[in-house]
C-alpha cells in the first residue's frame, strides 16, 4: 500500500517490476529496494534471529543492522533494505526451518535451547570429545546466517581494479559532498564513494567522480582503501582521505526492543520519504535528539497517528518496555502507561561512525558530555568531516538500560546480530570477563554483521554501569577491517596464479606428458612410462627439457674473484671452456643450492642453479654484489634460454648429426663448455652428467627451444631416442647418488656432512660459510648423507625412519626402485658412525623394520667411466 | 668468444637440412585474441649494464632506463645486431634479451587498472602486472608490456580474461 | 601490510613488491669464534624504533637497497642504494647478551 505521490519519493510509478518472494510473485517500482517493495507488499517479518529465531523486521532500513538479511538470486546475507530491486529477482528468507512467519526453531525462544546462556557450548559441548562433530553439525544447522551452496563454482564474476586518487571522500552526505566540492574547486582530483544510491543526485554539478553504491572496507597503511563496488573491488591509493561516514542512530535497550515494529528514526524517514510507505498506523516516538523527534512530522504527513512522544531531553522515564503479539509490536509501556501501537520509533542519540578513522590510526575517546565516542588526533593525510568528526546536535544521554518492571519481562537485547541480552552481559561480567575485549570474545557482542554499529555503544554503557565505572574507563574494542560485510568472492577476485612454462611446453602436452608443478613451473613428470624412459637413457639416448634450470651470467673484471669468494669450490683457476660443480652455502655453512659453473672467457661465467633455486640464488648473488661492491654484473637468464639435456650412450652420435662441432671425446671432453650451432641454432653446450650417462646440455635462446627439441626427437628417432621426465631423472641421478638440494638436504645440511668435502676448499682465504664449516670440521661430523640399498624388495617411503637401538636416528630422503640394478636404492641421513660401506641400517616401513646396507659410492658406474666415455 | 651468440635470436643458420623457426612465446596464447592485443615478442631487446649516457649509436632504438646502471633498448628485429654492435664497449655488459622477454601491446587504461597498481601516469616503469615483473610503456591509450617469456601464456590468460570482464 | 616503500630506482611502491632482507648486520672481518659467529648469524637487535635494513625490489627494478624504517609505525624514513664498500658500512649492533647457543 503506497501513499499518494510524495515530493521526494524515489520510485517511478509509471513502470512496475515483478519479483518473487519464496516463489510467489510480488511487485514494486523502479527506485524501490527489495526491502521497500516487500514492505509495500505487506511483509513485516524480514528475518529470524541468530539464536532464538525470533521474528525481526526493518530496524534501520539503511544497511546497518542484521534484520533484513535474505537470500537474493542465490546470494546469501543480502541486506534487502538497500538492495536495488531488479526485475525477476528471486528472494528467500534465511536461517529458518519452515518459513519466516512460522519458523519451527522459534521454540528455542520459548523453552530455551542449546545456546540460551552465552558461552554455553564452550562449557558443555566439549564433552565427550568424540561427539563434537555431531554437536558441530547441529550447531551449524540451527545457528548462523544464510546457506552457501557447497557445490557452487565461480558463478559470478568479480574483478579487482587499482586506482590512484588525490582525494578520496568516503560518505556522500552533506559534509562529504561539501568536502568533495571544496577539494575539486582547489583543482584536486576527487573521488567520492557512498553506500547508498542517493549521492549521485546530491553531488550533481560537482566536478568530481561519484561511485555508488560502494562501500569502503577499511583504511590500510599507505592510504590504501579497498572499496566494494559490487562486482569490482577497487583498491584506491589516496593521497588524502576524507572520512564523512556520518553518525549512526543508536537503539535503546529495553525489554522487547527487538520486536517487529520497533524502528530507528532513519528507517521511518526513508520508508515515508523515499518509497511513500506508511511505517505504521499508530506510533510511539522516543528520542534523545532533535533529529529523532522530527520524525513525528513525517509520520503525521504519512497518516500515522502519534500515541505519545517521549523527549528524553525533557523527561527521564525509568521504565520502558515493548510488548508484542506473535513477535509483532502491540503496545508500549512507558513508566507504567500502556500505549497500544504498531510502531515504536526509538533513538538513543547518534554515535559517530568512527571505525574507518580508528583503523587509520585516529585516537578515539569517550566524550562524557555528549555520551558518545569521538575521534581525536587524526593521522596526517586523513580528515574527518561532519557528524563523524563529532559535529552533532546536542542531545540527551539515555540510560544504559530501561527495566520493564512488573509483568513486562521480555528479552532485552544489547546486540541483535548475535542475540545477546543484558542478562548474558551481566553473566559474563559475573564470570569475570571484565575487560571489554575479553567480554566481546566471550559474548560475541559487536562480532555480528553490524560490526558494532548498533551494539558497541549500548554494550559499553552497560559494562560501565555493571562494573560501577564510566564509559571512558571501559573504552572500546579495536576497529578492524572489513568495516562493511564483503563477499569472499570479491576478495578472491579472478584467482589467477602465475605459472611458468618452458618454450617447449606445448610439445610435451602433444606427447601426452603428465605435467606437475615444481615451484611456479609446469614440468613433465613423465611421458607415461618412467621405467622405459630410464632404460632409453641407459641403453640409447634420452632428452629432457631442463629449461627451468636457473641460469645466471656473472660478468665483469671481478667475476672470478666474486665467485671464488661466494662459493666453497675454487673458480679462480677454472680455464675458459671448462665446467666445475659446487654447492652454494650460507655463512651458517648450510647448503642453499647447487649447480655447475662454466667459464665462458676471462670475465664471464655461466652459473646454473636448481630449478626452484634460480630466483633465490640470483637475489643472493645480487645481494653479495651489493655488499661487496665488486665490479660484477649479475644477469638472470633463466627464462631467456631453453635447455635440453641429451643423455645416453648414443648422445654423441645424435649430436654429431646436428652440428659441425668436433664432438669426439678428445676435443669435447667431460666438463667442457662450447658454443656452436646445433641444428642451425646457436647453443651453449655443456658436457655434464647429472643422470650419469654421456650427456650434453644444450642451451639456446628460448624462441628456438621448441624447434631444437622437435629436431632432436626427429633426428634421434632411429637411435632409439625417447623424451624423459622428472621421474626418470630422479631414478637416474639416484643411481649415481647425485643429491637433489631441498630433497636430500634441508636448511640444516652442510656440504661436509652431505658427503661432499671435495667441494670445500678450506685453503682459500675466504668464502661464504668458511668459518662455520671450519667449526663443523673441528667439532666433527655428527650425521652423514649416505646411499643405501635394500636387502629385500621394499622401497622405503621418503621421510622413513632410520632406527638404531629402537630409536629414530635418521631418515630416508630419497628412495626408488632401480630397474637397471634390480634393487631398491636410496639416500639417507644416518649417524656418522654408520657412514661406512656395508654398515647395516634398519628402516621403518609400515611399522616393520627392513634391512638395508650403506653404499658410499655411486650404485652405477662408480668410477664415472660412462660419463667420461 | 666475445659475443654470446646463444643469447641472440638473429644468429641462426639455415642449411644442411635445418631451418630454425622462431616461435613467439605468445603464439598459442593469443591465437584467439582480438585485434586490440598485439604480440610484440619479436621486437629486438637489448639490456645494457653500465653507462649509456652519451650513447647515440642507433637513433631509431627506444631507450628505457630501468635503474641508473641498467637500460633496456628496443628496436626493430632486423636492427638488433646493429644495436648490439653499437653498444659493445668494454665498460658495458650487453645482453640480448630478445628471447627473454615476451611483448604484448594492448589498449585502454581501464584494462591496465585491472592488471596493475602501477601509476599509469608515471610510465615507463617496472612493476607487477598480473603478479609478474613487467616493464610497462605507454603511448596515449596504447600500452606495451614486456615480461619474462615463461609467463607468456599465464599473462595472456589474465589479460584476455580481464578484457572480457570490461 | 600495505605500507609504501620509496624504492630509490622506482619510486613509491606497495611493500608487497619487495622482499625483506633483514636488518643490516656487520659481517666479522676475521674468523669469529663460535660465540661471535652465532651472534652474527642469529642475533638481531630487533629494535622498537628506527632500524636500517635491506630490501629487494622483486616485482620492480630487481635491485637491493637499504632503508631506514620505524618498526613501530612502518614509516620508511629514507631509502638509498647500497653503500659500495665495507668501510662505509654503518656501525654494528651492540653485542647482545648471548646464551650459549651453538652456531653450527
Ligand atoms: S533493516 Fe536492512 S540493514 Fe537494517
Ligand atoms: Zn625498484
Amino acid at each position: 500500500m503506497r501513499l499518494p505521490p510524495r515530493p521526494q519519493e524515489r520510485i517511478d510509478r509509471s513502470r512496475e517490476l515483478t519479483f518473487f518472494f519464496e516463489g510467489e510473485p510480488r511487485h514494486g517500482f523502479p527506485g524501490d529496494t527489495v526491502g521497500s517493495a516487500l514492505f509495500a507488499s505487506g511483509r513485516r517479518v524480514f528475518s529470524r534471529s541468530f539464536k532464538y529465531h525470533r521474528p525481526r523486521g526493518l530496524l534501520c532500513c539503511s544497511g546497518q543492522c542484521p534484520n533484513c538479511l535474505m537470500q537474493v538470486d542465490g546470494v546469501p546475507n543480502v541486506r534487502v533494505c538497500t538492495m536495488p530491486l531488479r526485475e525477476g529477482a528471486r528472494v528467500r528468507g534465511q536461517n529458518v526451518l519452515g518459513s519466516l512467519d512460522r519458523d519451527v526453531m522459534s521454540v528455542v525462544d520459548k523453552i530455551g535451547g542449546p545456546f540460551t546462556p552465552v558461552g554455553f557450548y564452550y562449557r558443555t559441548m566439549i564433552r565427550p570429545r568424540r561427539a563434537w562433530p555431531l554437536y558441530e553439525r547441529f550447531l551449524r544447522n540451527v545457528a548462523g546466517l544464510g546457506k552457501i551452496d557447497r557445490g557452487a563454482g565461480r558463478t559470478r564474476r568479480f574483478d579487482t581494479e587499482h586506482r590512484r586518487v588525490e582525494v578520496l571522500v568516503i560518505g556522500g552526505g552533506r559534509a562529504g559532498i561539501e568536502a568533495a566540492r571544496a577539494a575539486a574547486a582547489r583543482g584536486e582530483q576527487v573521488v567520492l564513494v557512498d553506500e547508498g544510491l542517493g549521492p549521485g543526485e546530491r553531488a550533481a554539478g560537482g566536478s568530481f567522480e561519484v561511485i555508488a553504491p560502494a562501500r569502503a572496507l577499511g583504511i590500510y597503511e599507505g592510504g590504501l582503501v579497498p572499496v566494494d563496488a559490487g562486482q569490482v573491488l577497487i583498491r584506491f591509493r589516496a593521497r588524502r582521505i576524507v572520512v564523512a561516514t556520518g553518525a549512526i542512530e543508536q537503539p535503546l535497550v529495553f525489554p522487547g526492543n527487538d520486536l517487529v515494529g520497533v524502528m530507528l528514526p532513519g528507517a521511518v524517514r526513508r520508508l515515508t520519504d523515499e518509497w511513500s510507505l506508511r511505517p505504521g498506523s499508530r506510533a510511539v516516538v522516543i528520542g534523545a535528539d532533535e533529529r529523532a523527534l522530527s520524525v513525528v512530522a513525517e509520520l503525521r504527513s504519512a497518516g500515522t497517528e502519534i500515541a505519545r512522544v517521549v523527549d528524553l531531553r525533557a523527561e527521564s522515564p525509568r521504565r520502558i518496555a515493548a510488548e508484542g503479539k506473535k513477535g509483532r509490536l502491540a503496545s508500549v509501556l512507558v513508566d507504567g502507561e500502556g500505549l497500544d501501537c504498531d510502531l515504536l520509533v526509538m533513538s538513543g542519540g547518534r554515535q559517530p561512525a568512527y571505525s574507518l578513522l580508528a583503523q587509520a590510526g585516529a585516537r578515539i575517546e569517550y566524550d562524557a558530555g555528549r555520551g558518545v565516542f569521538v575521534p581525536i588526533e587524526l593521522p596526517a593525510s586523513v580528515e574527518a568531516v561532519g557528524a563523524v568528526a563529532g559535529e552533532l546536535p546536542s542531545g540527551a544521554t539515555p540510560a544504559a538500560t530501561y527495566e520493564g518492571g512488573g509483568k513486562a519481562r521480555g528479552k532485552c537485547f544489547v546486540c541483535v546480530c548475535e542475540d545477546v541480552t543484558t542478562k548474558d552481559v551481566r553473566r559474563a561480567i559475573a564470570e569475570g570477563f571484565d575487560s571489554i575485549e575479553l567480554a566481546k570474545r566471550y559474548t560475541t557482542v559487536t562480532m555480528g554483521p553490524c560490526q558494532g554499529r548498533l551494539c558497541q555503544l549500548p554494550s559499553v554503557r552497560l559494562y560501565a554501569r555493571e562494573n560501577g565505572t564510566d564509559e571512558a574507563a571501559i573504552g572500546r574494542t579495536t576497529a578492524r577491517p572489513p568495516w562493511a560485510p564483503v563477499s569472499l568472492g570479491l576478495l578472491a577476485g579472478r584467482g589467477h596464479e602465475p605459472a611458468r612454462r618452458t618454450s617447449i611446453h606445448e610439445r610435451h602436452v602433444q606427447l601426452g606428458a603428465r605435467m606437475m608443478w615444481t615451484g611456479a613451473w609446469r614440468r613433465v613428470h613423465s611421458y607415461g612410462d618412467p621405467a622405459g624412459e630410464v632404460r632409453a637413457v641407459h641403453e640409447a639416448v634420452g632428452a629432457i627439457d631442463v629449461s627451468t634450470l636457473g641460469k645466471i651470467l656473472v660478468s665483469g673484471p671481478d667475476a672470478a674473484a666474486f665467485l671464488e669468494r661466494l662459493y666453497p669450490n675454487r673458480f679462480g683457476d677454472l680455464r675458459p671452456g671448462r665446467i666445475r660443480y659446487s654447492v652454494l652455502g650460507t655463512d651458517a655453512g648450510r647448503i642453499m643450492d647447487d649447480g655447475t659453473i662454466a667459464r665462458l672467457d676471462d670475465d664471464r661465467f655461466y652459473v646454473t642453479t636448481t630449478s626452484t633455486g634460480a630466483d633465490v640464488v640470483s637475489e643472493w648473488l645480487e645481494w653479495w654484489n651489493a655488499v661487496w661492491g665488486m665490479g660484477v654484473e649479475v644477469v638472470n637468464l633463466t627464462g631467456a634460454l631453453a635447455a635440453v639435456n641429451v643423455a645416453g650412450p648414443r648422445a654423441r652420435e645424435l649430436l654429431g648429426r646436428l652440428t659441425d662441432l668436433d664432438v669426439s671425446n678428445e676435443s669435447f671432453s667431460y666438463l667442457d663448455a662450447k658454443q656452436a650451432h646445433v641444428a642451425g641454432v646457436p647453443c651453449l653446450l655443456l658436457r655434464i652428467g647429472f643422470v650419469g650417462e654421456l650427456g650434453y646440455e644444450l642451451h639456446c635462446s628460448s624462441p628456438y627451444g621448441e624447434y631444437l627439441w622437435s629436431t632432436l626427437l626427429e633426428r634421434g628417432a632411429d637411435l632409439g631416442l625417447r623424451p624423459f621426465g622428472l621421474e626418470a631423472q630422479r631414478v637416474l641421478r639416484l643411481e649415481k647418488q647425485h643429491i637433489l638440494v631441498g630433497q636430500d638436504t634441508d636448511s640444516e645440511s652442510n656440504a661436509l656432512e652431505a658427503g661432499m668435502p671435495w667441494v670445500v676448499k678450506f685453503d682459500k682465504d675466504e668464502f661464504v660459510g668458511k668459518w662455520a664449516l671450519e667449526h663443523v670440521r673441528e667439532r666433527g661430523l655428527r650425521e652423514r648423507l649416505v646411499g643405501f640399498e635394500m636387502t629385500g624388495w621394499t622401497v622405503p617411503p621418503e621421510g622413513g625412519q632410520i632406527v638404531v637401538d629402537g630409536r629414530p636416528a635418521g631418515r630416508v630422503t630419497s628412495a626408488r626402485w632401480s630397474g637397471e640394478l634390480r634393487r631398491a636404492i636410496g639416500l639417507a641421513w644416518v649417524p656418522a658412525a654408520l657412514a661406512e660401506e656395508d654398515a647395516e641400517l634398519a628402516i621403518r616401513v609400515d611399522g616393520r623394520l627392513e634391512q638395508a646396507r650403506v653404499r658410499l659410492r655411486p650404485f652405477l658406474d662408480p668410477d664415472g667411466e660412462r660419463l667420461r666415455s | 668468444m666475445s659475443e654470446l651468440e646463444f643469447l641472440s635470436t638473429d644468429r641462426t643458420r639455415t642449411g644442411g637440412g635445418f631451418e630454425p623457426v622462431f616461435r613467439s612465446p605468445l603464439a598459442d596464447a593469443l591465437a584467439a585474441a582480438g585485434p586490440d592485443v598485439r604480440d610484440l615478442s619479436a621486437l629486438g631487446k637489448v639490456e645494457v649494464r653500465g653507462d649509456v649516457e652519451g650513447f647515440d649509436g642507433l637513433a631509431s632504438a627506444e631507450r628505457i632506463p630501468l635503474t641508473p646502471g641498467r637500460t633496456l633498448f628496443l628496436c626493430a628485429p632486423e636492427e638488433t645486431a646493429r644495436l648490439r654492435e653499437a653498444l659493445a664497449d668494454p665498460s658495458r655488459t650487453v645482453v640480448d634479451v630478445t628471447g627473454a622477454l615476451a611483448g604484448l601491446e594492448l589498449r585502454g587504461e581501464r584494462l591496465l587498472r585491472r592488471l596493475t597498481d602501477l601509476d599509469l601516469d608515471g610510465l615507463p616503469a617496472v612493476g607487477a602486472v598480473a603478479r609478474v615483473t613487467t616493464i610497462v610503456l605507454r603511448t596515449g591509450e596504447e600500452f606495451r608490456l614486456f615480461f619474462p617469456q615463461e609467463y607468456a601464456r599465464s599473462m595472456a590468460e589474465v589479460v584476455l580474461d580481464a578484457a572480457a570482464g570490461l | 601490510m600495505s605500507f609504501l616503500i620509496p624504492c630509490p630506482n622506482c619510486g613509491s611502491r606497495d611493500v608487497n613488491e619487495f622482499a625483506y632482507g633483514g636488518e643490516i648486520a656487520v659481517r666479522p672481518e676475521a674468523r669469529p669464534n663460535v660465540r661471535e659467529l652465532g651472534s652474527y648469524l642469529y642475533f638481531r637487535r630487533n629494535v622498537a624504533g628506527v632500524q636500517r635494513e635491506w630490501w629487494f625490489h622483486r616485482l620492480g627494478c630487481e635491485a637491493w637497497f637499504q632503508a631506514e624504517r620505524d618498526t613501530r609505525t612502518n614509516e620508511v624514513l629514507l631509502t638509498e642504494r647500497p653503500r659500495a664498500s665495507r668501510d662505509e658500512a654503518p656501525p654494528g649492533p651492540e653485542a647482545p647478551a648471548l646464551p650459549d647457543t651453538p652456531a653450527v
